[in-house]
């Protein structure tokens, strides 16, 4: 797709750092070596629920190891995430605990010269542990004389107790749902469950911490993030933030795994304080494991609908399992409630969420924030609904949506916007044409021991959490761009790239508004001293906020082009074009019409420094002060064995609306990965636990979690993606996100083509053959008895 | 801790490293010989990331002993092609996007080497059988499939010919 209103943007290039990932010189914070660096090891608790007893180092110490206790850590409370602002921040937690909340919580952490020292002295430590009592359901948790994990917590700067373990709970209600549904000719109720699924970035999360002769100290972390680090760094150890560098490094993968700043930093820092040496530690998959995993949810879910398909009303219940800390279950509530009501339109809506401690490892995001999870539901309700009032699915959703001119929740009830770019009725009905969703069939017709079906999903994700108030999430990123004195130009953003072409991006909209070729424009490797503020890569913001913040400091460089440049060619800077010559290698400022009136971008900022005009540089903090929706629509075939209960996605077809796409190939790129991690998210992943012990069953092994391989990735006969045609007026270049969206509708798509199939309605994510099968014998019970 | 001095050809150069006898050779290709170009996914045999061709052959280095790797020759990324000679398999992943963060990279590139020094001309489920052994999560596969497929199509002098079949 090449899109003739544009130079670059739009194009398929070859990304710049391509070349270093693929000859292996790209290094990772796992590969941050270091002169005189120590090896850290974490002692990590074997019961879920526990007292420290008693903490004994000196078997570590007499070989040399340097040990922290939590006795010798800041006693700070503090949330790894720090998007919020303070007061919506929830801190329940140490850099050590002072109580062990969940297996596999770090104790006592060792620092020694080899990786084999540090095993040995982690052996050598001696840690009592008192057990208590634990629990694992977020039900039970909720019951009364159920154990408490925390007594209070602090909310903002206030104390606030904790009852019955529910780390919070939100509300929100438009209209009157009781009446709403009393107007509907028809009401459904279901309920619905998606898994702790694990993040699984292939590079486990590390961290390399350096004490400066100053009292500083640098460091190298995975990290979305790199302010949100430094800060609370800062905070947790009372160094001033012009002391601290937090280094921008290549990530292995995320998907919200380094959303916050891991427990392992903070870890890594006060070693490597005390040792004063730079220490190392790297998790190992276990430890990984036990680290983060994805929200689950546990949904209610109530619609009333008339009988032409209108809704009248919608009611979302949810109770969410965060596991033993609190790290962003208040906005991720917020978010559930938007996802809710801004998929389909609702007279009258209520939201309920509740968030609730348990025994396991702490939930955070992964791709989609409580997207994949309300969407799933609700487009599993859809089908029903359809199927009810025997409408066609598609044309149910296309009569219910929210689009164009609407108000679409970003971020929750406080971040509203105006939907002003909507592609989801092309996505619809190209997409249906192209799965040949007239194949379809009823699945009362079908026979066999295999069969296929079709289904839809349908879905969205926000750009960014802008908004034009500032509201409870923080939003900016601050971006500086410089031209060179040879016509080349540098941009140092804090913007960080998970894989899918961020930074690649922001490259192409800085050439694009200089008329300089991609080639010669450099995203500099940065760090927090470097770089103004930027939130976090998170949110699917990337290109649509810190592009945005690019674009923004490019246009400033530009009038400053343009002026220096009418100086010396004697023309009106307003009169003035760029453009490059690909051939030249440079870009040129002319005035159409007149080829004498022309110079190179180079020339003008040679002459610039040569005449002591000054630098052709700009820094701009950016915020969005919109969020818009990105569409998304999957339609999935699947086939399912009706003797195995084994689910074979045998075709599908991903498109999004992205508004101007700047990476085309990249982007089809993010459409199929999140494409399979939500088939794995409906039909494979969940992080199970041994009930007695608290452990994850899957004992911190990959091949027992299960994710697929290229072999057993569903081998799709079949995969297409495509854009749809839009312009998003706010973004830049008229783009919006891909990101996230590229998951949500899929759990959706793949449940709703297993009803298509087999007529029985699957509401348990993962759909495991146990499952199925269970929910075809009891289908076929129910058959039975009817008779 | 007793260590053994070993002699192992990475990339075409002898190089001496002294291990201990359990030492595993990705701990020695990366903390001894500072070959970062192997990277390490998970230690346990489960990713891939760390898959070196021993003599020949690919294989997990972080199952393998580095004392078996003793008079051997290794094969990691770097060897494969450098950025002034890359690899027809290199230029292909970055022209067909099928890196994304990059980290499978220098396991799925080295299987899929070995792959087509063993198999010129494979088909799409012998590239998925052949790169099995190599968890990505970003891309979902298609992309790398591609990629390979398009590198041994190079291989062979052009799309879907080959002469020496
Ligand atoms: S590091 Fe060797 S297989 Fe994962
Ligand atoms: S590109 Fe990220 S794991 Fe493969």
């Amino acid at each position: 797709m090449n899109d003739d209103r544009f130079d670059v943007i739009g194009r398929v290039t070859r990304r710049q750092d391509g070349h270093a990932m693929v000859t292996g010189r790209q290094l990772y914070s796992s590969d941050i070596s270091l002169p005189n660096m120590l090896q850290a090891r974490v002692l990590r608790s074997p019961y879920p629920h526990a007292r420290i007893a008693a903490i004994d180092t000196s078997g570590a110490e007499r070989l040399g190891a340097v040990c922290v206790t939590p006795e010798d850590v800041p006693r700070v409370k503090y949330n790894e995430r720090q998007v919020s602002v303070p007061a919506k921040t929830y801190r329940d937690r140490t850099v050590l605990p002072d109580k062990i909340r969940h297996v596999g919580q770090g104790v006592v952490a060792v620092a020694a010269r080899t990786e084999a020292l540090a095993d040995k002295a982690l052996d050598a430590l001696d840690v009592g542990f008192e057990s208590l009592p634990a629990v694992f359901d977020p039900h039970e948790a909720m019951r009364d004389g159920a154990p408490q994990l925390h007594d209070a917590v602090m909310l903002g700067e206030t104390v606030l107790p904790i009852e019955r373990n529910i780390a919070c709970s939100r509300e929100a209600v438009e209209g009157d749902v009781a009446r709403g549904l009393e107007e509907a000719d028809l009401v459904v109720e279901n309920e619905f469950t998606t898994g702790r699924a694990y993040h699984g970035q292939l590079e486990s999360k590390a961290v390399v911490c350096r004490p400066e002769a100053d009292g500083g100290i640098t460091v190298w972390a995975t990290t979305q993030s790199i302010h949100n680090t430094r800060q609370l760094l800062g905070i947790l150890f009372d160094i001033p933030l012009s002391k601290i560098n937090v280094q921008r490094v290549p990530i292995g993968g995320s998907f919200g795994s380094s959303i916050q700043m891991n427990s392992s930093v903070a870890i890594c820092v006060a070693l490597a304080l005390k040792a004063q040496k730079p220490v190392k530690l790297v998790l190992t998959r276990e430890e990984d494991m036990y680290d983060h995993c994805k929200y689950p949810s546990n949904i209610h879910l109530t619609y009333g609908v008339k009988r032409d398909g209108t809704l009248t009303a919608g009611h979302l219940k949810t109770v969410v399992d965060i596991g033993g800390h609190n790290i962003q279950a208040y906005p991720l509530l917020g978010c559930m409630a938007g996802w809710f009501v801004s998929l389909y339109r609702l007279p009258h809506l209520k939201f309920e969420g509740t968030a609730v401690y348990t025994n396991k490892a702490p939930a955070c995001a992964m791709q989609g924030y409580g997207n994949p999870q309300v969407t799933f539901a609700v487009e599993s309700m859809m089908d029903t609904i359809a199927e009810a009032l025997d409408i066609d699915p598609i044309d149910l959703r296309l009569k219910n949506y929210v689009g164009l001119g609407e108000t679409f929740w970003g971020q929750g009830p406080t971040v509203r916007s105006v939907i002003r770019s909507c592609g989801v009725e092309e996505m619809l009905l190209k997409g249906r044409a192209m799965v040949g969703w007239e194949r379809r069939g009823s699945p009362a017709r079908k026979t066999g021991r295999f069969r296929r079906g079709i289904g839809v999903g349908r879905g969205f994700h926000t750009s960014g959490t802008g908004a034009p108030t500032p509201g409870e999430v923080i939003d900016y990123s601050t971006a500086m761009v410089k031209i060179n004195e040879d016509g080349s130009v540098d941009c140092l953003t804090a913007l960080m790239c998970h894989g899918g072409g961020t930074l690649e991006a922001g490259a192409k909209m800085v050439a694009e508004e200089l008329g300089v070729p991609l080639d010669r424009v450099g995203i500099s490797p940065s760090n927090t001293r470097s770089t103004g503020y930027d939130v976090c890569t998170h949110a699917t913001r990337g290109v649509y906020c810190g592009g945005a913040s690019l674009l923004r400091a490019a246009q400033d460089v530009k009038k400053i082009l343009l002026d220096f440049a009418s100086r010396i060619i004697d023309v009106n800077p307003e009169a003035l074009k760029v453009q490059p010559d690909t051939s030249r290698g440079q870009g040129f400022v002319f005035l159409p019409g007149a080829p004498a009136k022309r110079i190179s971008v180079a020339e003008v900022a040679k002459t610039a420094q040569i005449k002591g005009w000054g630098s052709i540089i700009a820094v701009v903090s950016h915020r969005q002060v919109n969020c818009p929706p990105c569409f998304v629509v999957n339609f999935v075939e699947v086939e399912v064995d009706t003797a195995t209960g084994q689910i074979r996605p045998v075709r599908a077809v991903a498109a999004v609306d992205a508004g101007t796409v700047i990476n085309p190939d990249l982007a089809a790129g993010q459409l199929e990965g999140g494409l399979c991690r939500g088939i794995g998210l409906a039909l494979l992943e969940d992080t199970t636990y041994k009930p007695d012990s608290g452990e994850l069953t899957c004992g911190g092994y990959l091949t027992d979690y299960k994710i697929y391989t290229a072999q057993d990735m569903p081998s799709l006969e079949d995969l297409s993606t495509f854009f749809a045609d839009t312009y998003e007026p706010s973004g830049p270049f008229g783009a919006k996100g891909v990101g996230e969206a590229a998951n949500n509708a899929t759990a959706g798509a793949v449940a709703n083509a297993i009803y298509n199939a087999v007529g029985v309605r699957l509401t348990e994510a993962p759909i495991t053959p146990e499952r199925v099968l269970s929910a075809l014998t009891r289908e076929a019970e129910q058959l039975q008895q009817g008779r | 801790m007793t260590t053994y001095p070993i002699d192992i050809k990475v990339n075409g150069e002898w190089k001496q490293a002294e291990v201990t006898a359990r030492e595993t050779l990705l701990d020695a290709l990366r903390n001894r010989l500072r070959a970062f170009e192997v990277k390490d996914g998970c230690s346990q045999g489960d990713c891939g990331a760390c898959t070196v061709i021993l003599a020949g052959r690919p294989v997990n280095a972080c199952l393998t002993l580095a004392v078996q790797a003793n008079g051997k020759e290794v094969t990691t990324l770097k060897g494969v092609g450098t950025s002034e000679q890359p690899d027809p398999l290199q230029k292909s992943f970055v022209e067909h996007g099928a890196i994304q963060c990059g980290f499978c990279t220098p396991g799925v590139v080295v299987s899929a080497k070995a792959l087509l020094e063993a198999n010129p001309c494979p088909n799409r489920e012998e590239i998925r059988e052949g790169i099995s052994g190599n968890l990505c999560r970003c891309t979902g596969y298609t992309q790398i499939v591609e990629a390979i497929e398009d590198a041994a199509a190079q291989g062979r002098g052009g799309v879907g010919e080959r002469e020496d079949a």
